[in-house]
């Protein structure tokens, strides 16, 4: 074999050829990026929240005894876990149909459901402000359908807060629901209805527990998610719905208390690892990469 | 509980959500197109003035242009650094596999408040505040996960036994990479990294501390704007972006077509 | 450069004795891989003589298919050595060992013509001017019968057909060494039969070495001249397919190739005439072929083939015949024979009769189920959970 013989000859493990290396070259830039750009960043902030002249943890001290910080936390993490229900209650309707729907359908939904997500989130939260101030849309329809005499206050407080934020988490909340029923599987519905089961209750006994695990998973999204909205509260809140990432944003930009806007960063950091990291124990996130060799 | 009276239940509640969704976003591109002064819906009548507001204004023109190559850039980035990263983690056993993912997607997760304070003060002694490049790394972190995930799923329905066939009969393992499994898995890489430049343009918190003075992004005079004026002026510019948005991911889709029927 | 067959093959593609020379021998030597601590190929050491057509057979997770991505160069062994003419290539990358591939969804370039896809090897691995080019590949066409379609896409093409273009593109570049991973797999049951035949037709033109991955038994003992038969990661046993067939060394290969009945038992006398196996409660077989001579008191497996078998209504006169009586459970018809499950005592004893032969019998009747002693064969007892009647849990 003539053509085999020099190319023995040339034949020597080099470092490609080592397994690992591969690899590990393809991942380096970046993870050097991300540790670069993200990480050291993080963990400056956290250095910094410990007070520019020595150490000091006196930025903490007054996070965690000011009332302020108690109330906005408060605030935060009520908005946060209202906002992640009704998106769930919201989205599941959804995320069903797109799951049961033929292609064209569900390309057609999925559309409409992604359509939104083109739009910033300023401009979304900001076309609220337009529909349900006193002269807004909402307010002069039903004044002049005769529902009612004067308008209602919609706007600037919690209700104008949380319908923004809900309409602005949904796609997610969809998608990550959808990707989650896909993984259902559907013979199990036609084995309940062969076995006597009706339609609402083989959705009841079969397809929504085992759809559970999808809205936890969801929900632990979408509730990290919502926990940092910054422009939906800002624009669309009173004072009484502020939010930590205002509070932070006021530390930092108006009062340039770095320490303590950094702290604040760090706390709010810490939350949102965790829930993330209950997240990743639960759902792990090694199905997006499917399966290795072979 | 009938079955119809359900599916009539669920086609409502589909619709209901729909319009829910997409109800803002109607809302917004007719207002941009507004004769009124005003923020008023439904408008009072149609006119391209604040459009031409827009185009009359340096400021806004130097905004958008600065949102395209900041968006361009981190969008760049991301691809480039990406796309290998997901061939590692498809195709790999790599010890801490899991580790690294969460790394990648972490930006996904974090506050952006969080990202915004601690990269403003990371930038501040390495010079890069009020730089575009600045920005554009910095949005390339967020851009990567969209990259990532897409280039993933692509390369997991990829056929992995045409990289294979060509490579057993003589090809090159990396020829084979770039000229039979990359064409096949470049949708999925151009739809993330048209998300990761999408986000970026609408980036707000990180593009405010890195960049939020001179030569501030759109997103930024947006949000400066709603604060301040009451005019539909904002409304054009977000519309605008929404067109770019539009716009890139058509010139995507339509340079795969081309590239398909060329190779056919 | 141009090689020894070339010649042959541009005229009618029919073979000569040069062509049967140019295959590679194969040796895998100790070869083992493992995936996160799973052993997916475990020692395996194989010796394939230039030109044979060899399966590799077993079911899946037996580890075939690992093999033969580690003979591809697709993975790397974690131990042994793979050589190729004597010589080794374990650490020669997949794209310098010049072998051919034919896989099982045939992994055409969908964007090139047939003619352009046979013709890769050749743009890939040689230097040939267009016009020689041109020449091998269609030489090639015209050998897996194809002409005709050179300038259509495989998008167009039938999965035979693809899998022909496969061939084609797999051995224009004259490989001494063919793999085939499971090519027939996508084929429905006629068509794989027709594509078997043409294999084998190819492979007797051209004449290299073949390593057929396949699951299908029935595939690997129409085909091969040497079958390989692959049980969890390991080589359980080698041989011609008859030799296979006739005499299998373990229970795996006895049941995993064709039907068979197999009797646990006792060895109560061992002689030179045969063996005598204590299979129930005062029954008997009989067992003349033993090649290993087996101590009395050990365990034993008698294993005798269904149509080797046949049934009787009442004790049956013929000489030496051994046989046991029982009642019919089940008969199922399968166009050309019928099969019997006979319970004979606490064994099922699985019948194989010709159509002729058949007719007649009923369920419940009582019958004689006979058989030559030197049918039986004697396999080692394994500890692997067999039930009463033979069959693995």
């Amino acid at each position: 074999m003539t053509a085999l013989a020099p190319a023995m000859a040339a034949a020597r493990p080099g470092l490609l050829s080592r397994p690992s290396t591969v690899p590990a070259l393809l991942l380096l830039p970046c993870m050097i990026w991300i540790v670069f750009f993200f990480l050291l960043p993080l963990a400056l902030m956290c250095w910094r929240s410990l007070a520019s002249e020595g150490f000091s943890l006196a930025a903490y001290a007054v996070l965690f005894s000011s009332p302020l910080y108690g109330k906005v936390m408060g605030t935060t993490l009520k908005m946060a876990s209202i906002a992640t229900v009704c998106a769930l209650v919201l989205a599941y309707p959804i995320a069903y149909v797109l799951t049961v729907a033929g292609g064209k359908l569900r390309g057609l939904i999925l559309l409409f459901v992604l359509i939104p997500y083109w739009v910033d989130i300023i401009v979304r939260s900001f076309s609220w402000l337009i529909m349900l101030g006193d002269n807004g849309l909402i307010n002069k329809t039903l004044i002049e359908l005769g529902l009612l005499r004067e308008p209602l206050p919609l706007l600037y407080n919690m209700f104008s807060v949380l319908i923004a934020m809900v309409q602005i988490v949904l796609p997610i909340t969809i998608v990550t629901l959808f990707g989650a029923m896909l993984r259902i599987d559907r013979t199990l519905i036609a084995a309940a209805k062969i076995h006597g089961a009706s339609e609402w209750q083989a959705f009841r006994t079969v397809f929504f527990p085992l759809s559970l695990p999808g809205v936890y998973g969801a929900g632990l999204l979408v509730f990290i998610l919502a926990f940092g909205f910054y422009v939906t509260p800002a624009l669309l809140g009173s004072p009484k719905e502020t939010m930590i990432a205002q509070t932070i944003m006021i530390e930092a930009s108006q009062l340039l208390d770095w320490a303590q806007a950094s702290a604040a960063g760090a706390v709010l950091l810490a939350i949102t690892t965790s829930i993330a990291a209950i997240y990743n124990r639960y759902f792990s996130l090694d199905r997006l990469w499917g399966g290795s060799e072979p | 509980m009938s079955a119809t009276a359900g599916r009539i239940g669920l086609s409502a509640a589909v619709i209901a959500v729909i319009v829910y969704l997409i109800f803002p976003v109607v809302v917004v591109v007719a207002i941009s197109f507004s004769a009124g002064n005003f923020l008023r819906f439904p408008p009072p009548g149609l006119s391209l003035r604040w459009y031409e507001t827009i185009a009359n204004d340096p400021e806004w023109i130097s905004a958008l242009w600065v949102s395209v190559r900041v968006g361009a850039i981190s969008a760049a980035i991301a691809t480039l650094l990406g796309v290998p990263a997901a061939f590692a983690l498809t195709r790999y056993i790599i010890p801490g596999k899991s580790l690294l993912s969460a790394l990648i997607l972490c930006a996904l997760v974090t506050p952006p408040i969080v990202t915004a304070l601690s990269t403003y003060l990371f930038f501040v002694p390495l010079g890069l505040v009020n730089t575009i490049i600045g920005l554009s790394c910095a949005h390339a972190v967020s851009g990567m996960p969209f990259v990532v995930i897409n280039t993933a799923a692509s390369l997991r329905s990829a056929d992995r036994n045409l990289e294979r066939a060509a490579i057993v009969h003589g090809a090159h393992p990396l020829w084979a990479v770039m000229r039979i499994t990359l064409p096949i898995i470049s949708p999925g890489i151009v739809i993330g990294a048209i998300f990761a430049f999408v986000h970026s343009t609408h980036e707000l918190l990180v593009a405010t501390f890195v960049l939020g003075g001179v030569g501030k992004p759109v997103a930024v005079k947006i949000w400066s704007g709603v604060q301040a004026t009451t005019d539909p002026t904002i409304a054009a510019a977000s519309t605008i972006l929404i067109g770019l948005a539009i716009l890139t991911f058509a010139s995507a889709t339509a340079t795969q077509a081309l590239a398909k029927r060329r190779s056919a | 450069m141009p090689l020894e067959i070339e010649g042959t093959l541009s005229r009618t593609g029919q073979s000569t004795d040069t062509a049967k020379a140019s295959g590679a021998r194969l040796e895998l030597r100790n070869l083992s891989k493992a995936f996160g601590g799973v052993r997916a190929v475990d020692d395996i050491s194989l010796d394939v003589p230039a030109g044979a057509f060899v399966s590799l057979l077993g079911p899946s997770g037996s580890g075939k298919t690992t093999t033969l991505n580690l003979i591809a160069g697709f993975l790397t062994a974690d131990a042994g050595d793979i050589l190729l003419d004597g010589r080794s290539v374990a650490d020669v990358p997949s794209h310098k060992r010049n072998i051919g591939m034919v896989f099982q969804s045939y992994s055409l370039f969908p964007h090139m013509t047939v003619a352009e896809n046979v013709a890769f090897p050749l743009r890939m691995r040689t230097k040939l001017s267009r016009e020689e080019a041109r020449r091998r590949v269609a030489d090639m066409l015209a050998l897996v019968q194809l002409s005709h379609l050179a300038a259509r896409y495989p998008r167009q093409l039938s999965g035979g057909q693809q899998q022909r273009v496969a061939m084609a593109r797999a051995l224009v570049s004259h490989p001494r060494l063919l793999l085939m991973d499971e090519p027939l797999g996508a084929l429905d049951k006629k068509l794989r039969e027709q594509m078997q035949f043409e294999i084998k037709r190819i492979h007797r033109t051209v004449g290299t070495t073949v390593v057929y991955v396949t699951h299908d038994q029935s595939e690997a003992l129409t085909m091969s001249d040497i079958v390989v038969v692959m049980h969890q990661s390991r080589i359980a046993q080698v041989g011609a397919p008859r030799a296979l067939y006739d005499a299998p060394a373990n229970l795996f290969v006895a049941d995993f190739l064709g039907d068979s009945n197999l009797l646990p038992g006792t060895i109560v006398e061992a002689g030179s005439a045969g063996v005598l196996v204590e299979v129930a409660q005062g029954q008997r077989v009989k067992v003349t072929r033993a090649e290993k001579a087996p101590s009395v008191g050990s365990r034993a497996v008698v294993l005798i083939r269904p149509e080797d078998m046949s049934v009787h209504a009442g004790p049956t006169q013929s000489d030496g015949m051994d046989s046991l009586a029982g009642t019919v459970r089940d008969i199922s018809y399968h166009g050309d024979s019928y099969k019997l499950d006979v319970a004979v005592g606490e064994h099922a004893l699985k019948v194989r009769l010709a159509r002729v032969s058949g007719n007649g019998v009923e369920l419940g009747q009582r019958v004689v189920v006979a058989w030559r002693p030197d049918a039986a064969r004697l396999l080692p007892a394994e500890d692997s959970g067999l039930g009463a009647d033979g069959a693995q849990p």
